[in-house]
């Protein structure tokens, strides 16, 4: 039995190990597909105007002039002592950055993880209260404007329209980390994960409503109806809980998803999460920025879905009693 | 099930700005914060890319790094060279030596004092190849620069070089203290400039104070300015509604509009930078002046302007800056027409038609894409036929650097001094040459002598006479200028928008 | 469709909104539209809706109905072209890996994970700014964002048909594996796969739209709805009818799509059968 146990989390970190490496070698491939760098970048068009002797300077200064397969190896090597690279745009280490955007990030995405489970669950398990009643037809219709309003519309909306009319624009000021001013700080969060939440909030309103309809049509809940069990704490206790599990499977990967996946209301809101982070490096064309960025962002993801998968042992009653 | 991956994506700004506007007509409210703290903010789409001011080419570097830094020579409000970190300066009778007298008491951010060896250094520097400066062309005819004194520097020239003077305005060659790396500057920036740097958070915000020890006469008006990130255009006007932010310069003439819609009030600047198809005269059918005359005879630019820029601009000729510009109305077809065109394509062999490999960017600013969807169109009715590749901006860079086009829809930086701008483009060993696709005896005669005349309305007839030849010759074809726009709330006072895009004057902005 | 239409009303809705759209489409794949997608007259810019431009005319006097029209007919070709793609692709992927398990399933589960891993952004950036700019590219590169969708999907019901009863009595009977695969695998994920080419259409039309949005997606002067509302973004005080028309039918499009989606499922999908 431990010896079964041992090897599956062997395995599990091998292919976990293996995924990063993966990611690793695309992101770096990628990147330098990608036409231009670093000098083209920084400097555009007056690029074209620089001598031999200038531009081979300032591939030494970039590490550009060294071979792909060292560029890689070096980076890879140096990911192992910690050093996830320099940024000398921002004058800060990578992990730095990192330390500083991944938060604020993580943040965000908690905030509209809870803000769709609050929309969804609840109306979610209404919808199927009574499927094909007019509530259930008013939770399909939230979701399907959560399916089908693009996020960017949404958010612009939201802002100019409360910056316009209310004077109401807390992204206008300068960003706040909870540990400076938690107040300003949640007023900051809270429009950007309402869009974010919104757009979530429709498959888990789905996947609730599906799962209470399953669960309730199972055995042991008429069981337990015919026993007497009182129709509120059958609803939460028998139902919801067992419900729970594709609930806790959806949201662990929209949360995944999260983290690499805001940046566009990031932009917009002018939040400094990972998103931008990806992103700036792009425009700059700052390789190590963008290579141990992306790495950090599917560490992260790799890690939401190995812990979505130690709830779904927990909340799952079945896996429980085996 | 991961919906949205992608739909989450992208996409900035919004259809649903108009629901925005409808509502947006009621008052404005107040800005509080900042402002009565005398500090400045101004909204910026990003942050800078570098603080070593020599290879500062990005808007919001060269426009805080300009605020850090002192060059020798400054430009005023007109764009007339005046007094920097040198008082005076005078070049000998043949031409060949500038002396420039250097103002004395001028300190660095570190306290320390500015001398002729900090300039002789920093110009020796920006000419060596390893420190690979942007703007080492523009020492191209200085052959060697001493200190006899610690308050003069003596440049010894190649031969006259009129626009030199001009030339050392730019921050791109400003004075840095003997000694100083790219490293160092890169933390602690140290200038002789009206502000000096007080804090950074990247990608968010850039603050600097007041240098008390600035020379000039009257000391900066606020005592801070902060710069912050907002990487949206319509994110900052939601932001200036809201009175977050005091001043922003804005480039793209639809957001202007909206902006100016939900009454922010804006001021128009005209820019030196032109708009231009560039054409690859080495290449191919180009190569014969009758097809580009043709272009040249088929494009009403004034129709460019109105639907790619909506009007928000004027035609222009080669020449931008004030004191030297070119008259629109002196080309071969100063107005449409398409039977001059077609007699063109017809001397040339091509009766027929031509197809040209056009690069587009997108992303690099507003308009372009609106541009080269009219110039198709109207040429399209001469049977010349622009083959469109539309490029993100890598793509786009990478290809015009190796001049792997035939036509290009390009935004040029306009210089006030016409060598500065063209010099560089049009004489057959400048550094862009290859890129401008064209050079002739004539140009190479007329710029040589542009540099060696003092004189300023022989330099303009100069001048007159490259913009004759370029236009006579279609060497490029010349569109539009268009507008900056600088939007300040209620209380902002004394900034000075000025036509090279410099945002210099923050340091005269009283902030309510 | 008769089962669709016993079962659900909203797929039937959604029906209806894409035969109307689809006819649009149609119309201007036959050049039957009123005018040119792409000709431009000046003279006649920022005209509002009318009787003789139902949507109005854009900055270069086009005339947005039928850049509208047109912009339906290439979205819906590149979502059709992706999710093609993505769907025989990523559904041989998935049977490949779920039947013949071993080292097919592990290196194909390898890549899968890696693409999941993977922000999305920068595939579609990078897949986008590397090939050649052209309708086929962009299909091509939301394609490869949703493979590994498919393949998850399907892996699944694959792994547990594969120890039903009767494909084991096949593989006694001797027939070949790919036979099997064909024969008894596939038609019994074949309503998996449908419902989620619909959810998936849904997903490309709006992915279409985001990358035009980016500045990555159909190259101009071919009108695509998402291109059309970046070109029209800032035009919103000038001729709010350039932005409103491309935006609100992309909105509709996607309705539709999610709409006859759902109806799919509720058809189709064997655990809800009996229910309602």
């Amino acid at each position: 039995m431990r010896g079964f146990v041992r090897n599956r989390v062997v395995r599990r970190v091998a292919s976990t190990v293996g995924t990063l490496f993966g990611v690793a070698v695309l992101v770096f491939v990628m990147l330098r597909a990608i036409p231009g760098d670093q000098i083209t970048a920084g400097l555009g068009t007056e690029a074209a105007g620089l001598t031999p002797a200038q531009l081979q300077a300032l591939e030494r200064y970039y590490g550009l002039d060294q071979p792909l397969v060292t560029q890689f190896f070096t980076w890879l090597g140096n990911l192992f002592t910690g050093n996830l690279g320099y940024s000398a745009r921002n004058q800060q280490s990578v992990l730095e950055l990192t330390l500083h955007s991944l938060p604020v990030t993580v943040e965000l995405a908690v905030l509209s993880i809870v803000l769709a489970l609050l929309i969804g669950v609840p109306l979610g398990t209404l919808a199927a209260s009574r499927a094909g009643s007019p509530r259930d037809a008013a939770g399909q219709i939230v979701s399907l404007a959560g399916l089908s309003i693009p996020s960017f519309l949404l958010a612009t909306t939201l802002l100019s329209v409360l910056s316009a009319s209310f004077g109401f624009n807390p992204n206008g000021r300068a960003f706040a980390t909870p540990a400076e001013d938690p107040l300003l700080n949640l007023q900051q969060m809270i429009l950007p994960a309402l869009v974010l939440g919104f757009g979530i909030a429709a498959p888990i309103l789905r996947t609730t409503r599906a799962a209470v309809l399953e669960v309730r049509s199972e055995d042991f809940v008429r069981t337990a109806r015919a026993k007497g069990v009182p129709e509120r704490r059958l609803q939460v206790r028998h139902v919801l809980g067992n419900a729970l599990v594709p609930i806790v499977t959806m949201t662990g990967l929209q949360f995944g998803y999260l983290l690499g996946g805001a940046v566009v209301v990031e932009q917009i809101f002018s939040v400094p999460g990972i998103g931008r982070q990806v992103l700036l490096g792009i425009q700059q064309k700052e390789y190590a920025v963008v290579q141990s960025t992306v790495l950090v962002i599917a560490l992260a993801f790799v890690l939401v879905n190995l812990l979505t998968d130690a709830l779904y042992r927990i909340v799952d009653p079945r896996v429980r009693a085996s | 099930m991961p919906r949205g991956r992608l739909s989450a994506i992208g996409v900035t700004s919004a259809l649903v700005i108009a629901l925005a506007g409808c509502s947006s007509s009621s008052g404005s409210p107040a800005g509080t914060g900042p402002a009565a703290g005398k500090t400045l903010v101004v909204g910026v789409t990003s942050d800078p890319d570098t603080f070593f001011p020599w290879k500062a080419t990005q808007f919001t570097a060269v426009n805080v790094l300009q605020n850090l830094y002192g060059t020798l020579t400054e430009f005023d409000k007109d764009l007339n060279v005046v007094p920097g970190l040198a008082e005076s300066w005078k070049t000998s009778d043949d031409g060949r030596k500038l002396t420039l007298k250097l103002r004395q008491g001028v300190t660095f951010g570190d306290g320390s004092a500015f001398d002729s060896e900090d300039v002789k250094w920093s110009l020796d520097q920006i000419m060596a190849p390893a420190t690979a400066a942007v703007a080492r062309a523009s020492l191209s005819s200085v052959k060697s620069v001493t200190a006899p004194d610690p308050s003069t520097v003596v440049l010894e020239l190649t031969g006259p070089d009129a626009a030199l003077p001009a030339n050392l305005a730019t921050v791109n060659l400003a004075m840095l203290s003997t000694g100083a790396t790219e490293a160092e500057l890169s933390t602690r920036p140290n200038g002789t400039g009206p502000f000096t740097l007080r804090s950074r958070t990247a990608s968010q915000s850039i603050t600097l104070a007041r240098n008390d020890r600035w020379w000039g006469a009257d000391k900066p008006k606020v005592s801070a300015i902060e710069f912050r990130v907002i990487p949206d255009e319509s994110s900052i006007v939601a932001a200036m509604q809201s009175g977050n932010v005091q001043l922003t310069v804005l480039n793209d003439p639809l957001v202007a509009r909206t902006a100016q819609a939900a009454g922010v009030g804006l001021t128009r600047t005209p820019q030196l930078n032109y708009h231009v198809l560039q054409l690859n005269a080495r290449r191919g059918e180009l190569a014969d002046v009758n097809v580009r005359l043709a272009i040249q005879c088929a494009i009403d630019r004034k129709q460019v302007l109105d639907t790619a820029a909506l009007g928000e601009g004027e035609v222009v000729g080669p020449i931008t800056s004030p004191a030297f510009k070119s008259d629109p109305a002196r080309r071969p077809c100063p107005a449409r027409d398409l039977a001059k065109a077609a007699e063109y394509l017809g001397k040339a062999g091509k009766s027929g038609g031509v197809t040209l490999k056009t690069i587009v960017s997108q992303g690099e600013y507003a308009t372009s894409v609106n541009e080269a969807q009219n110039l198709k169109a109207q040429l399209a009715e001469a049977k010349i036929n622009l083959e469109l590749e539309v490029l993100e901006s890598g793509a786009y860079v990478d290809r015009w650097n190796a001049a792997d086009f035939d036509a290009a829809v390009a935004l040029n930086g306009g210089r006030p001094d016409p060598d500065g701008s063209y010099g560089r483009y049009f004489t057959s060993g400048g550094n862009f040459n290859r890129v401008a696709g064209y050079s002739s005896p004539e140009l190479d005669k007329l710029f040589a002598d542009g540099k060696a005349t003092t004189d300023q309305a022989a330099r303009k007839a100069i001048y007159d006479q490259v913009s004759a030849h370029l236009e006579d010759n279609a060497v490029w074809i010349w569109l539009f200028s268009g507008y900056t726009y600088t939007a300040t709330t209620a209380g902002v006072r004394g900034f000075v928008p000025m036509a090279n895009g410099s945002l210099q004057y923050l340091r005269t902005t009283s902030a309510g | 469709m008769t089962a669709l239409a016993r079962r659900s009303p909203a797929g039937v809705a959604g029906v209806v909104v894409l035969v109307l759209l689809a006819v649009v489409a149609v119309l201007s794949y036959l050049g039957l539209l009123p005018y040119d997608p792409v000709a431009q007259h000046p003279a006649s810019r920022f005209l509002g809706p009318s009787g003789a431009h139902l949507f109005g005319t854009d900055q270069f006097g086009r005339d947005v109905f039928s850049r509208v029209a047109a912009g339906v007919g290439n979205s819906a070709l590149i979502a059709v072209v992706a999710v093609a793609f993505a769907t025989v692709v990523g559904t041989l992927g998935g049977l490949v890996a779920g039947f013949y398990r071993g080292f097919a399933d592990g290196a194909i589960g390898g890549v899968t994970n890696v693409l999941f891993a993977f922000p999305p952004l920068l595939l579609a950036l990078s897949l986008a700014s590397v090939l050649a700019r052209d309708w086929f590219t962009v299909a091509v590169a939301i394609a490869i964002v949703y493979v590994p969708i498919f393949i998850r999907v399907t892996r699944g019901p694959v792994l547990s048909l594969r120890e039903i009863e009767y494909v084991k009595a096949a593989v006694a009977t001797g027939q070949s594996r790919f036979q099997i695969m064909v024969r008894h695998v596939l038609p019994n994920i074949a309503s998996i796969v449908v419902i989620q080419v619909a959810l998936s259409l849904s997903w490309a039309v709006l992915t279409e739209a985001s990358l035009s949005f980016l500045g990555l997606g159909t190259p101009p002067p071919a009108p695509s709805l998402g291109s059309m509302i970046f070109e029209a973004r800032s035009l919103v005080f000038v001729a709010p009818w350039t932005l409103i028309a491309p935006g609100a039918v992309v909105v509709l499009l996607v309705v539709g799509l999610n709409l006859l989606g759902d109806g799919l499922r509720d058809t189709l999908d064997p655990r809800n059968r009996g229910r309602h």
